[in-house]
């Protein structure tokens, strides 16, 4: 599969996701499961830097989801 | 106050950005007195409390003064540090891993001292010490801390305030080395534990006793329920349905509260699950941890008192009991000893007598595997 | 006068006694920032620090904290280095309504010059609060509280004007850190500076991009003695050692004995201790009894030695370490979150330390990462990895040859887990050609 297939894959899935908007870098892997790990983590971070998603960081932890998305996005714009 | 762009543009954020380039090379800050010598240092000796001479085998000595930090400080506090690190030091200064500073003075032991007067003379204006010198060898050096109220979600006491009430009632073992041997105090403010007090020899821990509360009426607004599931480590937190006073029914969690443990990963995720609580929250006391392989093995603390509450601004009970701890075991302990070594030497139970603290079924790990191993298997032991 | 609006009766408190009060430093950060004799634009509120005064002395009242988690700020691209904060009384403390933190990556061994300290200075006057932790837990420079449109604008100057970058939080490689080590101290085995900067340089992806299930630690220390805790707080602890005898110059122990230099560098000096007695304070205290002296002459038995450091931190002057020095490497300490604390596990004894640190890097850090993420669970530390597959798998994967130096005694069950390719011949056997001699 292409990268801009293994990026549709990653969308799609996060938006067929309901209630829950923000995920673990190993649910990544899942959704690209013949893909190394290491490969999937420099694409979900492409995608990052490209801007379709964005990182949340409780401090110790980082999650990532689809920008914008989620209920806590809007309060924590400025 | 106008906006003022640093260049910066948000519509294009990846517009000349530059990313990746790591923390600058520590060389450029090196004294040129420890490029010289960077490696072949000889030995040091401690001259006075808080005054370290290195030795080189180039012949050349430096004199580090070493004063004691609020870890939490202000750009005019560090200014007053540069200016004097430009009128004493050539420019230069360091920090050391417990929020201490260190000045460094090439050469010259008269400089060194006369630092040395400089830097107690500059007194805040309520009296404290700008400067405290001291936190070498068999002393208590700085107290390593967290945020605390100042500045976490979490804490479940303040971090830079107990801080201080204890340095005040220990000041006379930072600025001595009376001790049998060098004791750390650490403080953390929740049970995440930002800090390394795991391995203190005292260790000072904010801890919470209430599981969270729900705001149910908020929560799906303000949540992702999933998220909050599964932010808690011990898997107390489940879906639930919720009846409002109107009859409306709401989607909400529930926490199955023998399971809590209190650690506030849920209100991280989820600002609609509170768990800070007035009388639910204080202090929890640790003993006999170390870091150093020095003589043995590096040791975790033991938790010695279950819960003190918080009596700020001063924690009183707390710093007194503290106190008590390092008073015992400089009086009893043989020297090179640490607290830890004091305490398995003599026996835990010994150590609970001489320190006049009450012994609680809290204290008797029941934390999963490794609590048995904390229990004893033998018919050895002391009476008290 | 500079005035205060709101009033702090319990926090006053803490503004006597011997040590330095954080309440008066506050306050002092407050009046230079009204005075502001440099005309400066503040581009976080000009009254941050009076407004977080009143923060601090509500939680003072109330015995509780008046901060919200903020997850989603950071800057564009990076998973790390800011920790977003709100207050929960924001009408009450406007100036602090936002009050994130920046964790920018300290040069190692903390080391500044007054030049390098004032730009930074000068950037978090203008734009931020005016406070910081010098230095955080994990070692990076704080900056405490700025608005969420500032962050980038200070990421922004910090990397074109000052050539200096965040440090890391979250699921990625966290700010490794070091020992002063060679720069000042004798008892250094290796150059922890050197490493920890060219690792940190290397790793740059994996410190501000999420790469593994958890956070990830690197630490250097240079000696046993473990001045930054690396045993306790890193997933790849490096403790430098040696491998040979231990240096003994015999006059000068000679010295310590005859009372002309004080022992251990001083440091037990304000107390009357009585005569150093080597007998006693070292040659018994030697965890290994691999230590004599005849009243003449120091030995050290080195096969036996397990260069605990005692000997030497006593007697600095007349023993120095060996020659041949390298670290040993040590895996998976971790906070008591989630299964109880755990100290790191020595997986490598012996290893050189020398740039360009080939070996390190590929033997063992990059093994380790593959590893842990392709098995690693959610929120699961290195420490919890090994403890789930064991220390065997470890090994596994770094190819060290298993040796007994790496445990504290071995197995006290004979459950051996053998694999089918470790037995002869193999699991698959022929049930009728045991018939032939059993019967059922
Ligand atoms: C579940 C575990 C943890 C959580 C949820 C957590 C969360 C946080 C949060 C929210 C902060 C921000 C405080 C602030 O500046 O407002 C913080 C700071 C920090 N944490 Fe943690 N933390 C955890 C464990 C740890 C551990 C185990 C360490 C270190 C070993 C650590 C090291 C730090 C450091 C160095 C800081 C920077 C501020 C400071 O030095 O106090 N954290 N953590
Ligand atoms: S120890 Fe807990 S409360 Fe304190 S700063 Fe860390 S996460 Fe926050
Ligand atoms: S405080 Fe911690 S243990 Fe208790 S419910 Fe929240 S996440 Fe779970
Ligand atoms: S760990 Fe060892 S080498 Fe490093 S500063 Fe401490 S005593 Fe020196
Ligand atoms: S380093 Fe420790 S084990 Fe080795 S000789 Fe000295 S005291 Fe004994």
């Amino acid at each position: 599969m292409g990268e801009e297939e293994d990026k549709q894959t990653i969308l799609e899935t996060l938006q067929k996701k309901k209630g829950k908007s923000k995920f673990y870098l190993k649910d990544f892997y899942k959704m690209l499961p013949d893909m190394k790990a290491r490969a999937v983590k420099n694409l979900v971070n492409k995608m990052v830097g490209e801007g379709t998603l964005e990182y949340w960081s409780s401090g110790s932890t980082t999650l990532i989801g689809l920008k914008g998305v989620g209920k806590q996005a809007h309060t924590e714009e400025d | 106050m106008a906006f003022i762009s640093s260049g910066y543009d948000p519509a294009k954020p990846m517009k000349d950005r530059i990313t990746d380039i790591g923390p600058r090379y520590y060389e450029e800050f090196y004294p040129p007195i420890i490029k010289k010598n960077k490696g072949k240092w000889l030995y040091h000796e401690i001259l006075e409390p808080g005054i370290i001479e290195r030795v080189a085998e180039s012949g050349d000595k430096l004199y580090v003064i070493r004063v004691g930090g609020c870890r939490l400080m202000s750009i005019s506090h560090i200014r007053e540090i540069m200016e004097i690190a430009d009128k004493y030091c050539d420019g230069y200064v360091r920090w050391t891993t417990r929020n201490n500073v260190e000045f460094m003075v090439p050469d010259s032991k008269d400089k060194a001292m006369a630092l040395k007067d400089d830097l107690l003379s500059r007194k805040q204006p309520g009296g404290c010490y700008k400067f405290p010198i001291g936190g070498t060898g068999a002393s208590i050096s700085n107290i390593v801390h967290t945020q605390g109220w100042i500045h976490c979600h979490t804490p479940a006491t303040d971090a830079s305030g107990t801080v201080k009430a204890t340095l005040d009632v220990l000041f006379d073992q930072w600025e001595n080395m009376k001790l049998p041997a060098k004791l750390r105090v650490s403080m953390a403010c929740c049970l995440n534990m930002c800090g390394a007090v795991h391995c203190s020899d005292i260790a000072i821990l904010g801890y919470h006793r209430k599981p969270p509360m729900i705001d149910a009426e908020y929560i799906d607004k303000m949540c992702e329920i999933p998220l909050a599931v599964a932010a808690c480590p011990t898997g107390a937190i489940k879906p639930a349905k919720y009846e409002l006073p109107d009859g409306t029914k709401v989607n909400s969690v529930s926490v199955n509260e023998p399971r809590c443990m209190f650690c506030g990963n849920c209100y991280t995720m989820c600002p609609s699950m509170p768990l800070a609580d007035t009388e639910g929250d204080g202090i929890v006391l640790m003993a006999g941890g170390k870091i150093s392989n020095r003589i043995d093995a590096p040791k975790f603390s033991k938790v010695v008192v279950a819960f003190i509450p918080n009596e700020q601004p001063r924690w009183p009970t707390m710093t007194t009991t503290i106190k008590r701890m390092v008073d015992t075991y400089s009086a009893d302990a043989n020297k090179y000893e640490r607290l830890g070594q004091w305490a398995e030497r003599i026996g835990w139970e010994k150590f609970f007598e001489k320190c006049e603290l009450e012994f609680t079924h809290h204290l008797i790990d029941d934390f999963r595997d490794p609590a048995y191993y904390t229990w004893r298997q033998t018919s050895n032991f002391k009476f008290t | 006068m500079v005035e205060f609006k709101h009033k702090t009766p319990m926090i006053d408190e803490l503004e006597t006694g011997p040590w330095t009060s954080f309440v008066t430093d506050i306050k002092r950060e407050h009046e230079s920032r009204m005075e502001n004799p440099k005309g400066i634009d503040f581009q976080t509120p000009q009254k941050c620090c009076d407004d977080l005064l009143g923060v601090l002395e509500l939680s003072y009242k109330h015995g509780r904290t008046h901060w919200k988690h903020g997850g989603i700020v950071g800057v564009f691209g990076y998973g790390g280095g800011v920790i977003g904060r709100y207050c929960d009384q924001p009408e009450m403390f406007p100036a602090v309504a936002h009050f994130h933190t920046l964790r920018i990556n300290q040069p190692m061994g903390h080391f500044y010059d007054t030049k390098f300290l004032e730009s930074l200075m000068e950037l978090w006057e203008r734009r931020g609060s005016g406070l910081t932790n010098m230095h955080g837990s994990t070692g990076d420079i704080i900056f405490i509280g700025c608005t969420t449109v500032q962050l980038e604008e200070i990421f922004y100057e910090m990397t074109h004007n000052l050539n200096q970058d965040l440090g890391g939080s979250g699921s990625n490689l966290r700010t490794p850190s070091d020992c002063m080590g060679e720069s000042m101290c004798e008892f250094a085995c290796y150059d922890t500076q050197e490493i920890c900067y060219q690792l940190t340089m290397e790793y740059q992806d994996e410190l501000h991009r999420p790469a593994f299930p958890y956070k990830f630690k690197f630490k250097f220390d240079g000696c046993p003695n473990c001045c930054v805790a690396s045993i306790a707080r890193s997933d790849i602890s490096f403790i430098g050692t040696w491998r040979d005898d231990i240096r003994i110059d015999q006059e000068a122990v000679k010295a310590y004995v005859g009372g002309e230099i004080k022992p251990n560098a001083g440091a037990h000096a304000s107390r009357d201790w009585g005569a150093f007695d080597i007998q006693k304070e070292v040659i018994g205290l030697c965890p290994t009894q691999c230590m004599s002296w005849d009243g003449n002459k120091l030995e050290i038995n080195t096969p036996e030695c397990t260069r605990c450091m005692h000997c030497i931190n006593v007697m600095p002057r007349a023993l120095r370490h060996g020659l041949d020095t390298g670290a040993s490497l040590l895996f998976g300490a971790k906070a008591p979150i989630l299964d109880g604390a755990q100290m790191a596990t020595l997986g490598v004894p012996f290893i050189k330390i020398e740039s360009p640190y080939d070996e390190i890097k590929e033997k063992v850090i990059e093994p380790i990462w593959d590893w842990w993420m392709e098995e690693g669970k959610n929120r699961e530390r290195l420490g919890e990895l090994i403890k789930r597959q064991g220390m065997q798998k470890l090994l596994e994967v770094t190819g060290f040859k298993a040796i007994p130096q790496m445990i504290q005694e071995p197995r006290s069950n004979p459950y051996v887990f053998w694999r089918e390719d470790e037995v002869p011949g193999g699991f698959k056997r022929d049930i009728n050609e045991f018939r032939k001699y059993h019967q059922r």
